[in-house]
């Protein structure tokens, strides 16, 4: 995170994790689309084959209170291919929050093992401490046949740590709800930490709701942040 | 392994957190001077590019004529040059653009560049005279007492007039078209750093396993000189109760203790029997564990080929003899010494002649026969073949009448242990060790050993040692 007095602005980043085909950079191009236009920046891709990412993506999204604090968003997503895994290590340094994007279908379990795995890898080579970086978990492509069920995936995210969201990342399902999710749990870390509210008046609901807006969500945040699995507990945002 | 050399590289969060980059970073200067100079033969207008620290990037500009005449008299030129003050100074970031009026009543347009919601520094459009202002300016005129004021008013007339809202949107087009030049750049930079920071962090991962690997090779090699070391103490050790085993069991079966029964002197003579194949057994482990450590120092020099023959024909009548197999020995005429270690090549022929003979039936034969032939450096040998071709050396060939060795066993029956048919161990004895030892010492004389098929059955050894000594050691 970078924070500028001067200017008021906190600059945040934000890594979409996952293995391999999941869908990560479909959720940054959801969101591009979503986002209104004075909010979002041109989303760079770097270095594609195939479709294929083989550096990362890069989408902006800049958001400014009125008289308060601005805040820009740069979101990455990481190549998921095995062998790009020097270039996933520079990418996660200094991210501020990651969302896990992982494949629902049941023949990727593996895969979403590995990869997470190797994010709890190089968060310890980046000295970022798992436990203490906000992540959230997604559950994408719940389109396909031969998913994990909602029940299975329900009763273990009420086990996990993690919030964990469900997506159908092309139909843009999820995908805003995902990202606000992963927002909500980063600001509130950077707010603990760095007394954001304190020192620039900083009104975290009323920002959030604001994003949420831009990106075509006009609903109350409560309900936003209820999409989270198993959120019934009445712990939304615990 | 070199490191690669030293380039500056940006981090990532740099480049993308910090907005570690200047307008100079994503564009080239001659790509932006062109689209400028573009823009100039299209709209006549004026135009310059100053980065955020105020560096003049770019431009498309040609002194007007009017401009020229402000400039031949002092007090218009210090006004002018006032304007293009002013013009430096004014930052217009807060409101994106706006209108810097000259003395002469022309304006500039400065328009803010921007790229990710950063200042990245301002274009200046002008000096254009708006739509509607006929005159120059009353200050002007005022200032220009030393002008000649019909040719002023002419010249003003000449300059290019344009509708300032018109020119708003000029600009804003060509901010349109710098932002996806500054898009491409910027993203062309985080390519090209991220292809450096990769490299970077590859040439990181192969050192440190590199490091891994030779430690685990000095390690390696460690043992292997702690097995050498071993086995040569163990075979020592073994050595010495040995002989006493078998001088003694020799002691008692001469009678020396006393008369031994017929069966006494049987089992006597079958310790002093065992005894002695242990003790060629260790002595073969304890040669194959020089020759593979690269102990096994050979006393070379230039020794006669026809003694040795014969020497190992008589050594092996005896047994031959008792298995009524005939030795044939041919030695050709005129044959060169070799450079060899003689006591080594002997133990070389006698197991080689020995086994011939172990596998040969009951009335074959036994031949031992040298000739000059030339060594080649073989196809797997490194570098300077061309020099190691054709060198004089001295061909033994032991040929059998026996089973023969079947082709695919033919490479592997030099392994240590190996043999082709482990029954045949029990028929005939032997270690195992014997060929493997052989073909250790024969390379250790830069010689070669191969197996041919003998006609109509049985196999051929042939043995190659070249005559002269290969290097200067």
């Amino acid at each position: 995170m970078q924070l500028d007095f001067v200017t008021r602005e906190v600059t945040i980043k934000l890594v979409y994790y996952g293995p391999a085909l999941s869908g990560k950079t479909t959720n940054l191009q959801m969101l591009h689309k979503a986002a209104a236009a004075d909010s979002a920046g041109r989303l760079m891709t770097l270095e594609t084959r195939d479709d294929r990412t083989l550096f990362f993506d890069l989408l902006p999204l800049t958001f400014r209170q009125d008289k308060g604090l601005a805040v820009r968003l740069k979101i990455f997503t990481v190549p998921g291919q095995v062998i790009h895994a020097s270039t996933r290590r520079l990418v996660v340094q200094g991210a501020d929050g990651v969302a896990f994007i992982a494949d629902s279908q049941l023949a990727e379990t593996e895969h979403n093992a590995e990869s997470f795995l190797d994010l709890k890898q190089n968060l310890k080579d980046s000295g970022i401490a798992l436990k203490n970086l906000p992540i959230i978990i997604q559950f994408n492509k719940r389109d396909l046949l031969d998913i994990r069920s909602d029940a299975e995936i329900a009763e273990l995210a009420a086990q996990g740590q993690e919030p964990v969201y469900l997506a159908t990342a092309t139909r843009l399902d999820g995908v805003v709800e995902s990202f606000i999710g992963l927002l909500h749990l980063v600001l509130k870390s950077l707010d603990n930490e760095h007394k954001l509210e304190e020192k620039f008046n900083f009104n975290r609901s009323a920002f959030l709701l604001q994003v949420a807006h831009k990106l075509g969500k006009n609903v109350p945040l409560a309900e936003l942040l209820k999409a989270r699995v198993g959120s019934n507990s009445g712990k939304v945002g615990a | 392994m070199e490191a690669p050399p030293s380039v500056p590289l940006r981090s990532l969060d740099e480049l993308t957190l910090r907005d570690g980059y200047s307008l100079e970073d994503l564009v080239d200067r001659t790509v932006l001077g062109e689209m400028i100079r573009s823009f100039y033969d299209l709209f006549r207008l004026p135009l310059r590019i100053y980065s955020a620290s105020g560096q003049l990037l770019a431009d498309a500009t040609e002194q007007h004529p009017f401009y020229a005449y402000l400039n031949e008299f002092k007090a218009t030129r210090e006004a002018v040059q006032g304007t293009v003050d002013g013009i430096k100074q004014i930052n217009p970031a807060e409101t994106g653009e706006l209108t810097f009026p000259c003395v002469s009543g022309a304006v500039y347009r400065i328009v803010s560049i921007t790229y990710d919601t950063r200042a990245m520094g301002r274009m200046v459009i002008g000096p254009f005279v708006p739509a509607g202002v006929l005159e120059v300016s009353p200050e002007l005129r005022e200032r220009a007492a030393g002008l000649d004021p019909v040719k002023l008013q002419a010249l003003f007339s000449q300059m290019p007039r344009v509708r300032e809202e018109t020119v708003s949107q000029i600009a804003r087009h060509l901010c349109k078209s710098l932002d996806l030049i500054l898009f491409s750049g910027h993203r062309a930079l985080l390519s090209s750093n991220m292809h450096l920071a990769s490299v970077r962090e590859s040439y990181k991962e192969l050192e440190s396993k590199n490091a891994k690997l030779q430690e685990a090779y000095d390690r390696l090699k460690e043992l292997d000189r702690l097995k050498s070391n071993f086995l040569a103490t163990v075979s020592h050790e073994l050595r010495t109760p040995l002989t006493s085993i078998i001088g003694y069991s020799e002691m008692l079966s001469e009678g020396i203790a006393g008369d031994l029964t017929e069966e006494q002197r049987e089992f006597v003579r079958t310790i002093y029997e065992k005894g002695e194949q242990l003790l060629q057994l260790i002595k073969g482990l304890l040669d194959l564990s020089k020759l593979e450590s690269g102990t096994m120092s050979l006393k070379k020099a230039y020794s006669p080929v026809g003694p040795l023959v014969r020497d190992i024909a008589q050594t092996v009548a005896p047994t031959a003899r008792k298995k009524n197999v005939g030795i044939h020995v041919h030695v050709e005429a005129g044959i060169p010494e070799m450079w060899a270690d003689t006591a080594r090549l002997r133990q070389v022929f006698l197991n080689v002649v020995d086994n011939a003979i172990k596998f040969t039936p009951e009335g074959g034969t036994v031949t031992l026969s040298a000739r000059i032939t030339t060594l080649d450096a073989s196809p797997e040998d490194v570098g300077g073949l061309v020099l190691m071709a054709r060198r004089q050396a001295i061909e033994f060939r032991i040929a059998d009448s026996g089973i023969g060795i079947p082709d695919p066993e033919k490479g592997r029956v030099f392994d240590a242990f190996y043999q082709v048919d482990s029954s045949s161990t029990r028929e005939q004895g032997g270690t195992g060790l014997g060929l493997s030892i052989v073909r250790r010492l024969v390379e250790s004389h830069n010689g070669r050993v191969s197996i041919e098929d003998n006609q109509p059955n049985g196999a051929v050894f042939v043995v190659v040692i070249p005559c002269r000594r290969a290097t200067m050691a």
